[in-house]
C-alpha cells in the first residue's frame, strides 16, 4: 500500500487518475494538489482515502510547505508530476515557473524527503525534434527539440523533462519520465485536439503526415504503471492510433482546407485573434509537414504498457488494431 | 493524400483490374488500425502506384526481370541497386518488380534523400507507398518489422552521373551493410540495365532549396529504353559476421566492396546480355 502525491489534479487527465487511484486497493491515500479551490476541484465522493489542497506549485515554499507537511504526515512515497501551464500562447515568467520552476523545487526537496521514493513526471511528445533528416517513428534516444527559436510552450516542456532527466542516479528516489502522445480530450492541452475541435482545420497543402493520439483512458494506464513499477527512465506513452492527419480530421467530421505553407501562420493567428482558438501554428509547423509516431516499445517491454483504448471518432467510432490483439498486457 | 483511400481503390479498379486489386489485398504490411502502417503506407496506395507505374513498366521501358527468386519471400531484406538516369524511374520499376514478382507479394521501402520529403504531394503519395525519408531510425524500424528496404548506395551523385559514366558505379557509400550486418538482414545486389541511358545528363545547375541541383538533360522526357533488372543471389552478411561487427569500418567496408562488386557484375553480365539499349 503506498500514499501518491499528484499535482495538476483537476486537469482532464489528472481528474481520471486520481479517480483511478482513489479505486486502487494497491494506495492507501492519494494527496491531489492543484490552484483551483477545493470547492471547484475533483466533483466526486472518495471517502477519507482522498485530501485535496489548494497549491501554488508556482511558489517554491508552497512546496516546501506541501511535501514536508501534508505529503510527509501521510507518508507520500511517490510523487506524480501532472502540473503544467496548458495553453499553447502562454508565455513569461509566471507560465514558466509553473512549467518548469515547480518542477526543480519538487525535485530538490525530493531528495531529502524522508518517504518520498519515486517521481513519475509526465512530458511531452512535443519536445522532440522534428525534422527531415530525423525518423518518423520516434524512440526514446531521439533528438530533443533544444532550439531557441522554438516556442516558450516547447522550450518549457523540454527544461522540464531534462531537468527529472538530470536527477537520475543521482537522487535519493527513482525519476520516471514519460513522454505521451497527445491525449484527444478537451481541457488536456492538447494542440491536435484543438486542431481538430475547430470548426475548419487549415492543412499544408500537399502535405498529410502520421500523427498517434492517445486518449485520456491510456494515459491513465501508463500514469498507474510508472506509479506502481520499479527502475527508473526514460518512456515514450504512444496512443492506440496511428493515422495520417488527414484520416484524423475526417473520422472527426472537420472540414479541412489546404493552403499553402505560407498562408498557414496568417490564418492560424487570425483565427485564434478573433475566435481564442488555442491552436499555435509555431508549435506544430514541421508536426503538420513531416509528422511524429511514438515508439512504445520500451514501455511496452519495462512498464508493460500497451495502448488498449482506441479513439471513438466521432465519424466511423473506435478501430480494432489486428496488431495489437494478441500483444500480452 | 488529398484523397482518402476508397478514391484510390475506385481508381485501381477502374484502371488496374482484379490482378492489382488481388496483389494489393495479399500484400504483407503491418497495419496500425486505420488501414496504414506507422509510415504511411496504404495497400489502396500501393495498389495506385503499380497502375499508375504500369504503363512504363510495361509499355514503355518494358522491363525484364532476371532472378526475382534471389528477393527473400518473408524477414528482413536490403536491395541494392545502381541509380541513374536523371529522373528516378529505375526505382519506380525496380518497386514495381519486387510488387510483382513476389508471391505474397512484397511491397519494397525505398529509402529516398532527405528532401524528398519536403516535396508537396510527392512526399505524401511516395509515403503511401512505402517511401521513407533516409534516417537510420527510419531504415532501423523497417528492417527490425521484417521489410525489404530499397536503396541506392550511389545516392543523388548516381541519378546525376555523366552519360559518359554510365554503368560506372560512382562513390558507394556503406551504410546499406552496416545496416545488414547490425540489423541481421541478406543484402540482394541488383543491376538494373537500361536506365543509365534513359535520359542523358549534360550539364546541371546548383540550386538552394529543396532539391540540390536542376538537372540539364539532353532529352524532355525519358527515352524507351529496354529495362533489364538483374537480382544477384543475396550476400548473407548477417550470418558471416556478428551484429557488433557492425561498428569495424574495415568489415563494413569490405562488405560494401563486396555489394558493388556483385552490382557492377551483374552490370556488366546484363550489358552483354542485351541486345541493344531499345531491346
Amino acid at each position: 500500500m503506498i500514499s501518491v502525491l499528484v499535482t495538476g489534479a483537476t486537469t482532464t487527465v489528472g481528474e481520471r487518475f486520481v479517480r483511478s487511484l482513489v479505486a486502487d486497493t494497491r494506495v492507501r491515500h492519494v494527496l491531489a494538489v492543484a490552484r483551483e479551490p477545493p470547492e471547484q476541484a475533483l466533483p466526486f465522493s472518495h471517502g477519507n482515502r482522498l485530501t485535496y489542497l489548494s497549491v501554488d506549485l508556482a511558489r517554491s515554499r508552497h512546496v516546501r510547505e506541501l511535501l514536508f507537511g501534508p505529503a510527509r504526515d501521510l507518508g507520500v512515497e511517490v510523487v506524480v508530476h501532472l502540473g503544467q501551464h496548458r495553453s499553447g500562447f502562454g508565455k513569461g515568467r509566471k507560465v514558466h515557473a509553473a512549467n518548469v520552476e515547480a518542477l526543480r523545487s519538487i525535485l530538490d526537496l525530493a531528495d531529502r524527503h524522508p518517504t518520498i521514493r519515486r517521481l513519475v513526471l509526465k512530458s511531452y511528445a512535443v519536445a522532440y525534434k522534428v525534422s527531415l533528416e530525423l525518423p518518423i517513428l520516434v524512440r526514446e534516444d531521439h533528438p530533443l527539440n533544444l532550439s531557441p527559436k522554438a516556442p516558450q510552450y516547447i522550450r518549457d516542456r523540454v527544461e522540464a523533462d531534462l531537468t527529472a532527466c538530470a536527477r537520475m542516479g543521482l537522487s535519493s528516489f527513482e525519476t520516471v519520465v514519460l513522454r505521451c502522445a497527445e491525449a484527444l480530450g478537451p481541457g488536456t492541452g492538447s494542440q491536435i485536439y484543438d486542431y481538430l475541435d475547430a470548426p475548419v482545420a487549415f492543412r499544408p497543402l500537399g502535405f498529410d503526415p502520421m500523427v498517434n493520439v492517445a486518449t485520456v483512458e491510456d494515459m491513465v494506464v501508463a500514469l498507474e504503471k510508472a506509479t506502481h513499477g520499479s527502475g527508473e527512465g526514460v518512456f515514450n506513452i504512444p496512443g492506440y492510433d496511428t493515422l495520417p492527419l488527414s484520416e484524423a480530421t475526417r473520422k472527426w467530421g472537420t472540414p479541412s482546407i489546404p493552403l499553402p505553407g505560407g498562408f498557414l501562420r496568417p490564418a492560424y493567428n487570425l483565427r485564434h485573434r478573433l475566435t481564442g482558438s488555442e491552436f499555435e501554428y509555431g508549435l506544430n509547423r514541421n508536426r503538420l509537414h513531416i509528422g511524429l509516431v511514438l515508439d512504445g516499445t520500451r514501455a511496452r517491454e519495462v512498464l508493460g504498457y500497451v495502448p488498449r483504448h482506441p479513439i471513438d471518432w466521432p465519424i466511423g467510432g473506435p478501430v480494432a488494431d489486428p496488431a495489437l490483439d494478441d500483444s500480452p498486457d | 493524400m488529398p484523397f482518402p483511400p476508397r478514391i484510390a481503390r475506385a481508381i485501381t479498379t477502374a484502371l488496374g483490374g482484379r490482378s492489382v486489386r488481388e496483389r494489393a489485398e495479399r500484400l504483407y504490411y503491418r497495419d496500425e488500425g486505420h488501414g496504414y502502417d506507422r509510415f504511411g503506407l496504404h495497400p489502396d496506395f500501393v495498389a495506385l502506384g503499380d497502375v499508375i507505374g504500369k504503363p512504363g513498366y510495361e509499355w514503355y521501358f518494358r522491363v525484364e526481370s532476371h532472378g526475382a527468386e534471389n528477393i527473400p519471400k518473408t524477414g528482413p531484406g536490403i536491395l541494392a541497386a545502381n541509380h541513374s538516369g536523371t529522373l528516378p524511374m529505375d526505382g519506380a520499376m525496380l518497386w514495381v518488380d519486387v510488387l510483382r514478382n513476389t508471391d505474397p507479394p512484397r511491397c519494397s521501402r525505398p529509402l529516398a534523400d532527405y528532401f524528398v520529403p519536403s516535396l508537396p504531394f510527392v512526399s505524401t503519395l511516395f509515403a503511401r507507398c512505402g517511401v521513407v525519408g533516409g534516417s537510420r531510425g527510419n531504415a532501423q524500424a523497417l528492417l527490425e518489422a521484417g521489410e525489404l528496404l530499397m536503396i541506392f548506395p550511389e545516392g543523388v551523385p548516381g541519378i546525376g552521373k555523366p552519360f559518359a559514366q554510365r554503368y560506372q558505379l560512382q562513390h558507394w557509400t556503406k551504410g546499406h551493410c552496416e545496416l545488414a550486418i547490425r540489423h541481421r538482414a541478406p543484402v540482394i545486389p541488383i543491376g538494373i540495365v537500361g536506365a543509365e541511358e534513359q535520359m542523358p545528363q549534360i550539364a546541371r545547375i546548383p540550386v538552394k532549396g529543396p532539391v540540390p541541383y536542376i538537372p540539364i538533360p539532353a532529352t524532355l522526357v525519358p527515352l524507351p529504353t529496354k529495362y533489364h533488372i538483374h537480382y544477384g543471389e543475396p550476400i548473407p552478411l548477417h550470418e558471416e559476421f556478428s551484429p557488433d561487427d557492425a561498428d569495424d569500418p574495415e568489415i563494413v567496408r569490405n562488405a560494401a566492396a563486396r555489394v558493388k562488386a556483385a552490382v557492377q557484375a551483374l552490370l556488366e553480365r546484363g550489358l552483354s546480355e542485351r541486345k541493344g539499349i531499345f531491346r
